[in-house]
């Protein structure tokens, strides 16, 4: 993609700017040397989460008529739901928050983003890995280790495309003005060195040098779980602390207590990976320490949420207008829910009615969907304008995206918790045949589907609203695009 | 500046400290397993699978079954587990102890399974009726029986059959098997009784190698509330010219395919349930206490009973 190619004006710059904003100009420029690549991660990102879309709606609907184009060997719900799984995470999620991360990085360090071509090859090679490992599960050559699907060779153009994204990293922080790291850096900084570590030696551990037997699924589930909390937790929880901040205007509430949430989220939410394997054929103190260091996760849950909560008092009512704090705020609040749930389906009394049933799949959601994807579609209708010169054109569209989403997760988690449920006890109830399990999950896999209507429709709007925006055709105004029209005065200024 | 090397160095520490924690230290502690024996080094436990086992295993895994069938089972005190019975038998337990990481090691990749949208098949090679489990030929490897000769082919592997079958009325206490095997005289009438059963209602004796075809082609033909997919692109139809096949599935109704025609299975169809009938983790280990190992002291003098020993 050339940038010569996007009908995109710079942002606009008045000449007249008083010295004191000079500040203001300097903004401007950094956002607009991060267009091209931040506007080319964004759109695979959303082109992938189309993609995902559709298939995670034939998983869904799969799972209640199961013989919905089963002849067809590449369509067979097998192959599909790691695709839809695989696409989800490593092109939709990884793209979308390393386009976040990156506009943030150039942001915070202060500095303009140099060579961008680094950074787009970096993303075409990561849309070619994805494709590849795509093509390969649905061709039948996936690897059998969840989360980890794409054969090795996909995976290391993954690796090498990140090698390129994480060399520009290095490059801007190297480059960057002022001494001071603030929390937000922390945490991508955090995300960009964790990731490649935790790629490769997963990597390794399966294909390289693999480990014997079971070990292969603990170093499965380690890496699982720490890609959903070093890697995406990381990025959301640090473009949280960019976001509300910025947008309410006004300073975190506490760094002190920030530090404290870090480091402590760092260290336990790590050690997590085995909770997902409660009393399997492991040692028990393996997963007994993942258990402890899950229930040790309600610190930083309660630290950060606590921080955010503080930060936000008293301006509660701005998320009447802003779509980016609306979706932030939404996102912030269910990292504290999804941690909350974590907690309580690793503990062994639950575990126990929970370990094999449908609960697992809505906790996954609602870390990757209602956690991480709300706070980056926030970030994305606060980074978008700046990257374009425009303003969203439809405030309904934001809207309508808004509660489709809120209400499609809110839907789909509810139904897989409570299917989950009904599922687990009859499993648990030896006396019943097992058959009745599955069948009495089949009323909450109908309502499932339904919200994937409901969310499909929501991914949909947000990408033809993108388009639009893409294409040049946003509103030209100085105001950013409320949801509601603003009644009182004063509060346009933060927005 | 020194801001900054102390938080690469922090985050460098916390996530080494989970690799050693979570990976390092077990591999220490289990990731050399060898397999178990007895003092004069036989029956051994496990053995590595058959090549076309192997291949089953391949084909489960890229076909994602196991992202709706476990392979593991809990201890009695975390789970009820060891209580549930597979719906088509009564007395056929899930297993008879809980999985334990020696049952793995020759295992690559790992199937563990992470939910049960479909029952666990930790065990589900052991459910096969006897005289499905028993015509390898000396020296052929376990899996190796499943596949050639479905339920169907069952009169012409019938000599094999009374070599060494377990009678299929064990089963109601399994951990026994392995003692009452090589019972040579008792094998005859329980063999004899599955395969009429068979033949009278038309319909294979359940976790026969027939049965597990033709749950794979049309699982709803099973059990009618099933949500499984059907695997039908692991068939073939084919025009019958000459003699039936002795693989050719037996189907009724809907799935039948058509007077002329017969549905044979490919060969990943056929490691794909040798796979599934190699599936058994039976055999007692030193480190797990089995539900029911008290009632079977003598297990030592029997090695070559259980058909995966020998």
């Amino acid at each position: 993609m050339d940038s010569a190619d996007i009908p995109l004006k710079a942002p606009a710059i008045s000449a007249d700017v008083p010295p004191s904003d000079v500040e203001q100009v300097e903004r401007a420029l950094i956002d607009a040397s991060t267009r091209v690549p931040v506007l080319m991660f964004y759109t695979s990102a959303i082109v992938w989460l189309l993609i995902g879309t559709l298939l995670a709606g034939f998983v869904s609907f799969k799972l209640h008529s199961p013989d919905l184009l089963s002849n067809v060997a590449f369509l067979t719900w097998g192959r599909v739901r790691p695709a839809h799984m695989n696409i989800m995470v490593y092109g939709w999620a990884s793209m979308a928050g390393m386009g976040t991360a990156i506009w943030l990085m150039a942001r915070l360090c202060r500095t303009v983003l140099r060579r961008p071509l680094l950074l787009v090859t970096g993303a075409g090679f990561w849309n070619f890995g994805v494709l590849l490992g795509t093509g390969a599960i649905l061709a039948g050559d996936s690897t059998g280790y969840q989360w980890l699907e794409f054969p090795p060779y996909a995976a290391l153009i993954l690796f090498i495309a990140y090698c390129l994204i994480i060399s520009w990293a290095v490059l801007m922080f190297r480059f960057r003005r002022g001494d001071q790291i603030y929390i937000t850096q922390w945490y991508l900084i955090g995300a960009f060195l964790w990731f490649p570590w935790l790629y490769a030696a997963a990597q390794l551990m399966l294909f390289v040098v693999p480990l014997q037997g079971v070990l292969q699924a603990a170093v499965t589930w380690w890496y699982g779980n720490n890609l959903l909390f070093l890697w995406f937790g990381a990025i959301g929880l640090g473009t949280a602390y960019y976001m509300i901040p910025k947008v309410i205007g006004r300073p975190v509430y506490s760094y002190h207590l920030a530090t404290i949430g870090f480091w402590t989220y760092a260290f336990f939410s790590s050690w997590t990976g085995m909770a997902r394997l409660v009393d399997g054929p492991f040692p028990a103190w393996m997963i007994t320490a993942s258990i402890a260091a899950t229930i040790l996760t309600i610190i930083p849950v309660a630290t950060v949420g606590l921080n955010h909560h503080m930060t936000m008092l008293g301006y509660f009512q701005l998320l009447r207008y802003s779509p980016t704090l609306r979706f932030t705020v939404f996102g912030a609040m269910s990292y504290t829910v999804f941690s909350a749930l974590g907690v309580l389906i690793s503990l062994r009394s639950m575990a126990r009615y929970l370990d094999f049933a449908q609960a697992n799949v809505a906790y996954s959601h609602l870390g990757l969907y209602a956690f991480f994807s709300m706070i980056i579609f926030g970030s994305m209708y606060y980074i978008v304008p700046r990257l374009v010169g425009r303003e969203w054109r439809y405030a309904t569209l934001i809207k309508l995206h808004f509660w489709a989403s809120v209400y499609g997760i809110g839907l789909m988690t509810l139904m897989l918790l409570a299917g989950g449920l009904v599922q687990g006890l009859d499993m648990e109830n030896a006396s019943l045949p097992f058959i009745e399990s599955t069948q009495s999950l089949m009323p909450y896999f109908r309502g499932r589907s339904l919200a994937g209507v409901l969310m499909t429709v929501s991914h949909f709007i947000f990408a033809f609203h993108f388009g639009l925006m893409l294409f040049g055709l946003g509103r030209t105004a100085s105001v950013p695009t409320f949801l509601n029209p603003v009644e009182e005065e004063g509060s346009e200024e933060h927005l | 500046m020194k801001g900054l090397l102390r938080l690469l160095s922090g985050l460098f520490a916390t996530f080494a400290f989970s690799w050693v924690g979570l990976a390092l230290i077990p591999n220490f502690q289990i990731g050399h397993l060898n397999p178990q024996s007895d003092e004069e080094g036989t029956d051994v436990y496990p053995l590595p699978q058959s090549g076309m086992a192997e291949r089953g295993r391949h084909i489960y895994s890229v076909n994602g079954c196991f992202y709706c069938h476990s392979q593991q089972l809990r201890p009695d005190y975390a789970a009820s587990d060891l209580d549930r019975t597979r719906d088509h038998k009564k007395d056929d337990k899930w297993g008879v102890r809980r999985s334990a990481p020696r049952d793995y090691i020759f295992d690559r990749p790992v199937l563990l399974g992470k939910a049960r949208t479909g029952p666990d098949l930790a065990n589900v090679g052991k459910s096969a009726p006897a005289e499905a489990e028993s015509p390898s030929p000396p020296g052929a490897s376990p899996a190796g029986s499943a596949s050639p000769s479905p339920a169907q082919s069952a009169p012409a592997a019938s000599p094999a059959g009374s070599v060494s079958p377990a009678p299929a009325v064990a089963s109601a206490s399994p951990s026994a098997t392995p003692t009452a095997a090589p019972n040579p005289q008792a094998a005859a009438s329980p063999a004899a009784t599955a395969l009429a059963a068979e033949t009278k209602s038309g319909e294979p004796t359940p976790y026969s190698a027939a049965w597990h075809h033709q749950h794979l082609y049309s699982p709803r033909s099973i059990d009618q509330d099933s949500n499984m997919p059907a695997y039908r692109f692991l068939y073939e139809k084919h025009r019958i010219s000459g003699e039936h096949s002795l693989d050719a599935l037996t189907l009724t109704g809907s799935d039948a395919p058509g007077e002329g025609w017969e549905i044979i299975p490919t060969y990943d169809a056929k490691c794909l349930v040798a796979f599934l009938m190699s599936r058994d983790q039976s055999h007692p280990l030193k480190e797990v206490k089995s539900a029911t190992a008290a009632a079977s002291p003598p297990a030592g003098p029997s090695p070559a009973a259980k058909g995966p020993a020998k």
